[in-house]
């Protein structure tokens, strides 16, 4: 009896060594992002690295690919092998479960706040002193103001901004379909350049010093008063915006044959940890942990704010009206 | 020396000096419009800039991303812009006439015939992956004759496995379009033709040195095989040397030499006795074994099959040269008869002379002036020349062969003019004699005048 435990002990002991042995083995997750959040995961990602090396023991290098939310989740579908993807919205990951078949019909429900680990809001940066005086949304379509806004078809960031656009025409007295497509038709009209992303939008906006106001990512707005100093720009908060909310989650059936399927886990989840949610207001996203967003709550101001599903009935109803092929936003630049 | 201001010009600069503004504050209502007009400029500017910038990044993420169409003398390919996927549809079509000159006995029959009308679909999947299907509807017997997939891991390693032509023969690995003369010589008669198997090859050294090593079901002599009539296998395997080949255009001259062989065993039955057979320059059977369909009458391939093939080639300015000797030895019985190895061996010396200059090779080539009567340009004129002799053992007579229809030796020589009007075009003419040892009821075969002539078009 007494060998048959130890033979029992033995077979235990070699069946973990392999184990063992992989945890120790360095491993690389690739994190496929979109355009804004470059300096985010930058420090997220050595942070996760470090905690779980302290953790575990191993070395793991995380990856980063950025580019318009839409055109990555295209990328991911095409075989792209993302361990987890943090993109702009639900749409973008919702076809990485539907088109590619990587993740499951129920990707939303696994982690807390519609695994929205932060929010962001859009909102308007304008030259310093605001020298075309633009104060709220109906400002964008005058005559002479030049806009910069990213092309939706391509960019999450700027579908958040279509549909903030559209919500404050629809909630205006006497405010319809037609009138809200109206109005950001009009705003369209004074679009002069359509980046592929939100970043390439920044980039118009602030290095090439092209347009007067710049519809943009609360975060990236922030960020770009930050690195240019508060003497080039200033930040304009309209009378009402769109909860902007950038899900994340991982890619199971890459993640289940790279092995990673853990680890991808578990740097999600290290997005919600105290240090998590810090490190996302540091970079001027809106935190869910209500004890860093109190501690932030000056940065972030409080601001009327839709959400999707309250206006435009989910994620899968506003592309499939605004943004497919022949959808209205197709007709609205048709029209230009 | 200055003009006198005529009444009418004072008259104007009057007026003019009227009309501007007489202080600071009126310029500065003035110079307002101006910068504004001046910015909304440098916007435009800046807007076509920024434009042209994303243009160029559209063009290049197309680039990165487009799918290639070529059209062009080598077929019609299709490849990602990424390489690692790639399909060309391409082929081959020879037309071929075959007149017996002074044929009394009607030893062979004239006709014209598609010798050859193989489309090709080949291409690459995954990047180390190439497959290729070379199917053939010549002579009127639609085959497969090529069908493989290869792993190309390395330049030193590719495994290569299905249908296609065994390491062995130096002409038969060359090209049917790339034939200095319309018929390959009789070494070739001694080698397999394809067979199903797998490789495993790859140059060394940058292609100082190339290895095939191979696993095939084993074909006869010429033969093609689909499946194997019994378990026996066949190893095959070349070594080949190119000594020159890293001095690319600056080497002396194209030089390659090596030995090939291989070593089976093979079991031949009453249906499919596995056994080899001769073929004159104009592709008559002038030998074969006794074969009447009764365990009596029938020789049987029955135990070990050797071959061994030393080969070279030479190419250096217009001048090519190509030489091979073959050894196959066939393990061989009859009805109850011990079995009895006979040998067969075959040789060829052939030459080739570009008279418009050229630059020979062992693969295709390309005119310097392809053929434009408009431009009075004519292509690429070659001459050929060959002997050749190839015989099998007396032990096999007449046991196992008849000497009444078996020669036991053809000797040959040959001529031939290739027009190569383009890369894609050629035609060839041929005149051939070759005399045998043997195979009549008394006395030798008469001798064979055979004229070939081809028309060949490939891409």
């Amino acid at each position: 009896m007494r060998t048959l435990a130890l033979l029992a002990l033995a077979c235990s002991i070699g069946s973990l060594w392999p184990l063992r042995a992989d945890a120790q083995k360095p491993v690389t997750l690739l994190n496929v992002s979109y355009d804004p959040t470059r300096e985010l995961y930058q420090e997220v990602n050595q942070a996760f690295a470090t905690a779980w090396k302290a953790k575990t023991g191993q070395t793991v290098t995380i990856r980063m690919s950025h580019g318009g939310s839409g055109k990555q989740a295209r990328s991911v579908i095409d075989g792209l092998e993302a361990d987890v993807v943090t993109l702009a919205l639900a749409y973008d990951i919702d076809e990485i479960g539907t088109r590619g078949g990587l993740i499951p019909a129920n990707w939303q429900t696994r982690l807390p706040d519609n695994s929205t680990p932060y929010t962001s809001t859009i909102v308007l940066l304008v030259r310093k002193g605001n020298p075309k005086r633009i104060k709220d949304w109906p400002d964008l379509v005058r005559t002479g103001v030049s806009v910069i806004t990213p092309n939706p078809k391509t960019s999450g960031g700027a579908r958040w901004n279509y549909l903030a656009a559209w919500a404050w025409a629809l909630k205006q007295p006497g405010g319809d379909a037609a009138k809200a497509k109206a109005f950001v038709t009009s705003l369209y009209k004074n679009v002069p350049v359509l980046d592929a992303g939100a970043r390439g939008s920044t980039t118009t906006f602030v290095e090439r010093g092209i347009g007067d106001v710049l519809i943009a990512w609360e975060n990236e707005a922030l960020l770009a008063i930050k690195e240019l100093g508060p003497d080039k720009f200033e930040i304009v908060f309209p009378s009402l915006s769109i909860l902007a909310e950038p899900p994340v989650t991982v890619i199971d059936k890459v993640a289940k044959r790279k092995g990673t399927a853990a680890l991808a886990n578990a740097y999600l989840e290290f997005l919600y940890t105290p240090e998590g949610q810090e490190l996302a207001a540091k970079h001027f996203y809106r935190p869910r942990n209500a004890a860093v967003a109190a501690k932030y709550a000056r940065q972030f101001p409080r601001l009327s704010l839709i959400t999707i599903d309250q206006v435009f009935g989910g994620w899968t109803k506003a592309q499939k009206t605004h943004f497919a092929d022949g959808g209205v936003f197709d007709q609205i630049y048709a029209s230009r | 020396m200055s003009r006198p201001i005529s009444g009418l010009a004072a008259w104007g600069i009057a007026l003019l000096w009227g009309t501007l503004p007489s202080s600071g504050a009126a310029q500065q209502d003035t110079a307002r419009p101006l910068a504004e007009r001046l910015e909304r400029l440098e916007q435009q500017v800046r807007i076509l800039s920024r434009l042209q910038e994303l243009a160029a990044d559209s063009a290049r993420e197309a680039a990165r991303t487009r799918t290639l169409v070529t059209v062009g003398s080598d077929g019609f390919t299709l490849r990602s812009a990424d390489g690692n996927w790639r399909l060309r549809v391409g082929g081959y079509f020879q037309a071929d006439g075959r007149y017996y000159l002074k044929d009394r006995e009607a030893l062979g029959t004239s006709s014209l015939i598609i010798r050859r009308a193989r489309p090709i679909v080949e291409g690459t999947v995954f990047h180390y992956f190439d497959f290729r299907i070379m199917p053939d509807f010549g002579t009127g017997q639609p085959t497969i004759y090529e069908a493989y997939l290869e792993a190309r891991l390395d330049p030193a390693l590719a495994i290569r496995a299905g249908k296609f032509k065994p390491p062995v023969g130096l002409e038969r690995l060359q090209s049917a379009t790339d034939l200095r003369f319309v018929e390959r010589g009789f070494p070739t008669n001694l080698v397999p033709n394809r067979d199903v198997g797998f490789m495993t090859s790859g140059d060394l050294s940058g292609g100082l040195l190339s290895y095939a090593v191979g696993l095939f079901n084993g074909v006869a002599d010429l033969g093609f095989g689909d499946v194997d009539g019994s378990d026996a296998k066949e190893l095959a395997a070349r070594l080949f040397t190119q000594p020159f080949i890293l001095q690319g255009r600056r080497a002396p001259a194209d030089l390659g030499f090596g030995i090939s062989g291989s070593l089976g065993k093979e079991r031949g039955n009453l249906t499919v006795p596995a056994t080899s057979m001769l073929r004159t320059p104009g592709q008559v059977t002038a030998f074969r074994y006794r074969s009447n369909g009764t365990a009596a009458g029938t020789t049987l391939e029955d135990g070990t099959r050797a071959r061994l093939e030393p080969q070279a080639y030479l190419y250096r300015g217009s001048f090519g040269f190509l030489a091979q000797y073959t050894i196959s030895r066939h393990t061989v019985r009859r009805d109850t008869s011990a079995a009895v190895r006979i040998r067969h061996q075959a040789w060829q010396i052939a030459a080739s002379f570009f008279l418009t200059g050229e630059r020979a090779s062992f693969r295709s080539l390309t005119p310097k002036r392809v053929f434009d009567p408009r431009a009075g340009t004519w292509g690429a004129l070659e001459l050929a020349a060959r002997i050749q002799e190839t015989s099998v053992a007396e032990a096999a007579f007449p046991y196992f062969a008849d000497p009444a229809v078996s020669s036991q030796r053809i000797r040959a020589w040959t001529v031939g003019l290739n027009w190569h009007l383009a890369r894609n075009l050629k035609l060839m003419i041929d005149y051939e004699r070759a005399t045998f040892l043997g195979g009549a009821a008394t006395g030798d075969r008469p001798p064979e005048n055979f004229l070939a002539t081809r028309l060949q078009t490939a891409f």
